[in-house]
């Protein structure tokens, strides 16, 4: 067996969605982990077809929540009660209430951070260059094109045996893509 | 997984099943809680005015919320609830007949509206400024007003909709679009002022400009706790379970999470603008409420109807957990019969909770007819708007 050192992948080109979908869903059950699909728009049950996991994006914006919402309480209680106590129209320091839209105003600018930056870790991004741009092909998955690449770095991933799986799943066109 | 993308065709059945006794039972417990509240009508007058006004605005409030929900279809041309909207069709069907309902409210305006007594009138400054707005006639005139609106809005939108069932005139879906716009503007002016006249006037003295949208979120809140109830009710009788999926149910859910924050959001920015600026004449409403132990129903709100059902509802899969939104649903809509009470009630009894048995035999008497009406209407049609030009998208929903 060749090294598939220099390969990024295999991209395979389907004619429509639904083609698509069956050829993930096929891809899935070989037991391939590293792949992805490449389509003009979203297509609905992909993610299932895929067979991926639920996002950790929900987990990382709730957990920056709570940090809002304690830190956000904690700088209210040291700066109201401890470090500067002002009496306000006879109100008690430690005045919850009052406490509540600051409270919630980091909460929201703490899950939007989350949000964003979690979302551009995810995709690991920043990220300059795509090795599926070696393809001419690839450009048409912003027009009318439905692609799967499965990368070299799955562990069940070989050029002839891949490449020739993805034409049995019905592939229109099939390249290797260098790194 | 396999194709289910490709079902586009109804496979279910319809129609309620006739055999199905739940209108009939709703109806025997509404008979019986009308008889006995009639005896506490005689037992205890004044009483039994406050039982009637809270029960009043605690039907009236999933009525409206309903009709709302319809409109707001409409207005934005929803497919993804084509397959639920039949039943906030059927609800907010019932506001032909809410108007009656009002009437005994007429009668006991001496016991429930201070500014009704023409001792307090004589006597008090501020009750005599707000005389143009706060006088028999002009609150009778504005309840007709709202009624009348109401009661058109939701017989038409429900009779243009079952039209629709019988036949393929893409006329009747423009009609919807033209009715609810208009509606949803005078949704917001008749919804807000029929608060105004109906709870914020008991303490007369009292306003907050927020009330109107309080009344509002907590209708919103609650009226989709009851869709939800209801469709996983169809289906736990088996009914309609390949037309309403996951998805369906997901949507709903995540709206009433959504719809729980309003609510928070509402009521508590209606209390921390008064509490902060601790004006007296504003505060009096929640000392009032916070007095005694009604301040345990403060907080049961807070914990009940914000904190729980946010923490419980926060997670994708707790929005299709049909046992958990079941319990939710139920929890909100007896939070919100609560908070009418909460709201109403303090004003009679000053300082400490008090449950009476009319409490009791008037919701009983409200719902059980209500929901009488409900199931009798719904099982006159098809459950789900069946020529809807929507009703595929709806069905194909993911």
């Amino acid at each position: 067996m060749r090294s598939n050192s220099n390969q990024y992948g295999v991209l395979a080109e389907f004619a429509n969605p639904a083609d698509l979908m069956d050829a993930a869903s096929a891809v899935n059950k070989a037991g391939y982990k590293h792949f992805d699909t490449y389509s003009p728009f979203p297509i609905h049950g992909m993610d299932d077809a895929m067979g991926l996991k639920e996002s950790k994006l929900g987990w990382i914006v709730l957990i920056h929540g709570i940090i809002g919402l304690l830190g956000g309480i904690a700088l209210q209680v040291w700066s109201m009660d401890i470090a500067y106590p002002l009496h306000i129209s006879g109100k008690p320091y430690l005045n919850f209430p009052a406490f509540v839209p600051v409270g919630f105003a980091i909460v929201i600018l703490l899950s939007a951070f989350g949000a964003f930056f979690g979302l551009f870790a995810l995709n690991k991004l920043p990220r300059l260059h795509n090795p599926l741009f070696n393809s001419d092909r690839i450009a048409k998955a912003t027009d009318d094109g439905f692609f799967i690449c499965i990368e070299a770095t799955d562990p069940v991933y070989s050029e002839e045996k891949s490449t020739a799986f993805l034409k049995e799943a019905g592939a229109i066109h099939t390249e290797i893509i260098p790194k | 997984m396999s194709m289910d993308h490709h079902h586009t065709t109804l496979s279910d059945r319809l129609t309620f099943p006739e055999d199905n006794k739940i209108a009939t039972g709703f109806f025997a417990a509404g008979i019986l809680g009308v008889v006995l509240s009639l005896i506490g009508l005689f037992v205890n007058t004044e009483q039994f005015f406050y039982s009637y006004l809270t029960s009043f605005t605690f039907i009236a409030s999933l009525v409206l919320g309903a009709l709302f929900f319809v409109m707001i279809q409409h207005v934005t041309r929803s497919s993804w609830s084509v397959v639920i909207r039949r039943i906030p069709e059927t609800i907010s069907f019932q506001l032909l007949w809410l108007g009656l309902l009002f009437v005994p409210i007429l009668f006991g305006m001496e016991f429930l509206y201070e500014w009704t007594r023409p001792e307090r009138i004589a006597t008090d400054e501020l009750t005599q400024y707000k005389q143009p707005y706060l006088n028999i006639p002009f609150f009778v005139i504005r309840n007709v007003i709202y009624f009348t609106v109401w009661g058109f809005l939701g017989y038409k939108l429900y009779k243009n909709s079952v039209a629709m069932d019988l036949s393929d005139d893409p006329a009747l879906d423009k009609k919807q679009r033209v009715l609810s716009a208009p509606g949803i503007l005078l949704f917001a002016f008749t919804v807000a002022f029929a608060s105004f006249d109906w709870l914020m006037s008991m303490d007369s003295h009292w306003f907050s400009t927020m009330f109107g949208v309080y009344y509002f979120a907590m209708s919103f809140q609650s009226i989709l706790a009851v869709v939800i109830i209801i469709v996983l009710y169809l289906f736990r009788k088996g009914l309609l379970t390949k037309t309403i999926n996951n998805a369906h149910i997901h949507d709903l859910g995540a709206l009433l999470f959504g719809f729980t924050v309003f609510y928070a959001y509402i009521a508590f920015s209606q209390f921390l603008l008064i509490y902060y600026a601790n004006i007296p004449e504003e505060t009096l409403w929640y000392y009032y409420r916070f007095e005694g132990s009604w301040i345990i129903l403060a907080y049961l709100f807070l914990i009940g109807r914000f904190v729980l059902p946010f923490v419980l509802l926060l997670g994708k899969k707790a929005k299709t957990n049909y046992k958990l939104l079941m319990g939710v649903s139920i929890w909100i809509v007896i939070l919100q019969f609560l908070e009418m009470f909460w709201i109403v009630m303090p004003i009679l009894h000053k300082g400490a909770i008090s449950f009476h048995w009319l409490d009791i035999t008037l919701l009983l008497a409200f719902f059980g007819i209500s929901s009488g009406l409900f199931f009798r209407h719904f099982g006159k049609h098809s459950m789900i708007p069946k020529n809807d030009p929507l009703l595929a998208e709806s069905l194909n929903k993911h």
